[in-house]
């Protein structure tokens, strides 16, 4: 057994070994040397912008995906995995960001599918299968609905109950090493605790374990060691009580700038009409909301994750029905379909990118012009235009591609999220509606895209943005709306829009805001 | 205290019917069941139910069969347009083999070479599907002509004949008062629930609800796939022997019209098109609807092309029926 000592660290038997792992996409290299070990009882984060590999590495190392080149050492074994199958059996589990669960299946069948407990005739043991399902679910106790429970469909649960099940399943198969690839970028900060109590727990029990997160806090929290991944190289190792955050990030990003809070960029209001006023509007998910915006606004939606804040964005791009009135550009709207809302020149821009956002089969240039053929059409298909008006897009968005005719699944998460707003922006909305659209993307493309927002409202555009990052809103909104359980709970600018508001907001405390009602109803 | 027990009950079959959605099917097996019954002149002399029941289920058996095979595929994601051809090609190997019953262990080989036919078959279905990765409508409908030319090169034409013996005993058997056909049917059933209350059963429901996250669980995706094709190929040569049973005699053809409404029957029943979910129970009574609606119609003394038509207005009905629903609540 080899083992091996680092400051702070003890000796511990080495779990996992890789080396030099290659992985090649069509004409994208996805992986060119990744390298990681992780030890027994020990949190390895792995960290690296967007595209640069964790995910990959992390399908490699599960089985779901071959490498090209290289060798993966378990337990000072030379192991190769060829499907998930094999890596469970031998111990190896993952629990991946994007979920794999079965939609129609319960939560219990879920969480024990190819694990059922069986009776000695050979039969699913469905008693011990819901008690066994009831005490991995008290690990999260109190950060759920009471919607989740052993035998609800996981169709109908919102995305972080979803992920808390794909968690319990990895964890109830009590394995050896398990990878958390962005396993906390849909849950709130009580589920996160929870988690990290349970990773807490799997440490002293000696287990492996490897977390891939974009927040930095996280990682400064859970992780004993971080792995830095850029482009698909390994190129940094340090420990986590010796280096600082500021140190990672420059790792990751190597030479690109880091957004900070820029004021001056705030456009001045004071002049612009009213783009947007909400009153009383009411559907299964919202509770009598009632706001305004003024054109070239940017505000910012918060709140605790499914607190309405989608089906917000969702009615007022009628893809909901609802009751009360809502006013744009001074005009009463009842928008029955989305097709309704791009005729005012509203766009949306959803956070599930896979399922809302792209044709994952179709090349990227049909994504670009998803939304805007119909200008190309004079009446032949002017494809020679919108190739060159795909192309300004995508240099315009910092698009790394191969070419607009490869498909969309060749590019990596954050430049694929970059083809889903320029879709948008080539129509050039006046409103624009965002779903959450930074969950799971790097550092790099989120200095780029607030800049980009920032420009649209300097432009004129309108836009309301959700987030469920809250230094997110902090940065980048100079007005925030927090949502809780339907209903617009504060409305926080100026001196008030403070993290301690925004966050006592959320959790639905009503002394810290103060709401100025002369600006809601302006 | 009796409206609270009655309460309860409700709630256990409403919870029964979520979690099988066997209840419109259920209620249509009723309501065409008596519609057909009602229909009949003398249904209360005695024996005409047991008759009435005995020649429908023994005209059925051949493609209920076939739907259960076919939801298995459908449940499990996806489709098989060849199940008539492989009744095809049973039913001519039958018609050809079995022409007397002096020989019983050459009749029983015959039978196992039916049966056998009908495993390779479906074995080569899920073969092409799973490892070619082609739609499984274009795979099974070209292997469906496949197995239709073979039945057409063994008998050009139609002919053959399956001893009396034989056909008597399918056609007038009963045990404790059932048919021979309705207790197969339901010897079927159960060895289904056996193995649906297993790890099959789970699997096959993952394999058809996601595919690519049951494989990242552990699911042996690629074997599950192909064994529902299998499956389906056992249960067309099962319906290929019911068949030649029922009609004594051997037809290129006999196959051909068994393929539709084994979907159909299925899609009725509350097997969804696009795989893990739906009951072979529900498949089932689709199946007997369907039976119910043409014996229906035939009392009725409706042309032909009325036939085809009401069949078409079914299928349509049972496909678009979710979609209709979703579109009227939009409409709200």
């Amino acid at each position: 057994m080899s083992t091996y000592q680092t400051d702070g660290l003890s000796m511990e038997n080495l779990c996992l070994k890789t080396i030099e792992i290659k992985k090649r996409f069509g004409g994208v290299r996805a992986l060119i040397d990744g390298s990681i070990e992780v030890r027994e009882g020990e949190v390895l984060a792995l960290v690296g912008s967007n595209g640069s590999g964790k995910s990959t590495l992390a399908k490699i190392i599960t089985g779901v995906l071959d490498q090209d080149y290289g060798q993966i050492n378990y337990f000072d074994q030379q192991v190769k995995f060829s499907n998930p199958m094999a890596a469970q059996k031998a111990g190896v589990m993952a629990v991946y960001q994007d979920l794999s669960l079965v939609p129609s299946l319960t939560v219990a069948q879920n969480i024990w599918l190819a694990n059922e407990p069986l009776t000695k005739a050979g039969f699913i043991d469905n008693q011990s299968m819901h008690t066994a399902t009831n005490k991995l679910l008290a690990l999260f106790e109190n950060t759920f609905q009471a919607s989740l429970h052993p035998e609800a469909t996981v169709s109908t649960l919102p995305p972080d109950e979803k992920q808390i099940v794909e968690i319990l399943k990895a964890v109830s198969r009590d394995p050896k090493l398990i990878i958390f690839d962005e396993a906390t970028a849909s849950l709130d900060s009580n589920q996160v605790n929870c988690l990290f109590n349970v990773i807490k727990q799997l440490k002293q029990d000696k287990k492996a374990l490897v977390f891939i997160s974009h927040r930095m806090d996280e990682i400064f929290r859970i992780a004993d060691r971080a792995v830095v991944l850029r482009n698909g190289r390994t190129v940094g190792d340090a420990l986590i009580s010796t280096t600082n955050e500021k140190a990672i990030v420059k790792m990751m990003v190597g030479s690109e700038e880091i957004f900070e809070k820029d004021s001056a960029a705030f456009v001045d209001l004071s002049q612009s009409g009213t783009a947007l006023v909400v009153e009383n509007v009411e559907n299964a998910k919202l509770k009598n909301v009632s706001f305004s915006i003024k054109q070239g606004e940017l505000v910012g939606v918060g709140g605790l994750r499914g607190q309405g804040q989608s089906a917000l964005l969702h009615t007022l791009f009628g893809n909901e029905p609802y009751t009360g009135q809502i006013l744009l550009f001074n005009k009463t709207i009842n928008f029955k379909h989305p097709k309704d809302a791009m005729g005012e020149n509203v766009a949306f821009i959803p956070g599930d990118r896979a399922t809302e956002g792209l044709l994952m089969i179709r090349s990227i240039l049909e994504n670009f012009h998803l939304p805007n053929w119909r200008k190309y059409a004079k009446p032949l298909l002017n494809l020679n235009q919108a190739k060159n008006d795909a192309k300004k897009a995508g240099q315009q968005l910092n698009l790394v591609m191969d070419s607009l005719e490869s498909p969309i699944t060749n590019l990596s998460g954050g430049n694929a999220q970059k083809v889903v707003i320029g879709k948008w922006l080539l129509r050039n909305p006046s409103f624009l509606l965002l779903d959450d659209p930074t969950k799971g993307v790097d550092v790099g493309t989120k200095a780029e895209f607030y800049q980009l927002l920032n420009e649209l409202t300097r432009s004129g555009t309108t836009i309301l943005f959700y987030s469920s990052d809250d230094q997110e809103l902090l940065d980048l909104c100079p007005r925030v709306l927090v949502m809780q359980d339907g209903s617009i709970k504060a409305d926080l600018f100026d001196e008030f829009l403070t993290e301690e508001n925004l966050i006592a907001a959320s959790m639905g405390a009503h002394e810290t805001v103060s709401n100025n009602e002369e600006y809601v109803h302006a | 205290m009796p409206e609270k027990k009655n309460k309860n009950i409700f709630n256990r079959l409403r919870a029964f019917n979520k979690k099988h959605a066997i209840g419109v099917p259920f209620i249509l097996l009723v309501v065409s069941t008596v519609l057909f019954f009602s229909l009949q002149t003398n249904v209360f002399e005695s024996g005409t139910i047991g008759r009435l029941t005995n020649s429908n289920f023994r005209t059925w058996l051949p493609v209920l069969l076939l739907t259960m095979g076919q939801a298995l595929v459908l449940i499990g994601g996806g489709l098989d347009l060849s199940n008539g051809s492989i009744v095809s090609v049973g039913n001519v190997i039958l018609a050809l083999h079995v022409t007397s019953t002096d020989e019983p262990w050459h009749n029983l080989a015959i039978v196992a070479l039916v049966i056998g036919f009908g495993l390779a078959a479906g074995f080569l279905n899920g073969i092409l599907t799973v490892y070619l990765g082609l739609q499984p409508v274009i795979v099974t409908f070209a292997t469906s002509y496949i197995y239709a030319g073979l039945a057409l090169l063994l008998l050009p034409s139609p002919g053959g004949a399956i001893p009396r013996e034989y056909t008597n005993y399918y056609r007038n058997t009963h045990y404790l008062g059932i048919p021979i056909s309705l207790i197969i049917l339901i010897v079927f059933l159960l060895i289904w629930e056996f193995f649906r209350l297993r790890k099959y059963g789970c699997f096959l429901y993952a394999v058809g609800g996601n595919p690519k996250a049951a494989y990242t669980t552990g699911v042996p995706v690629t074997w599950m796939k192909i064994s529902t094709y299998i499956l389906s190929g056992f249960l067309a040569s099962l319906g290929a022997i019911s068949y030649s049973l029922l009609t004594g005699s051997g037809f290129s053809g006999s196959g051909a019209d068994m393929m539709l409404p084994s979907i159909t029957g299925a899609i009725i029943g509350g097997v969804s098109f696009s795989g893990g979910s739906g009951s072979l129970l529900g498949a089932i009574f689709g199946g007997i609807v369907l039976g119910n609606i043409r014996r229906i119609i035939s009392i009725a003394k409706v042309d032909s092309w009325a036939v085809t038509l009401i069949n078409a207005l079914v299928i349509l009905f049972a496909l678009a029926a979710p979609g209709f629903i979703n579109l009227l609540r939009r409409k709200k």
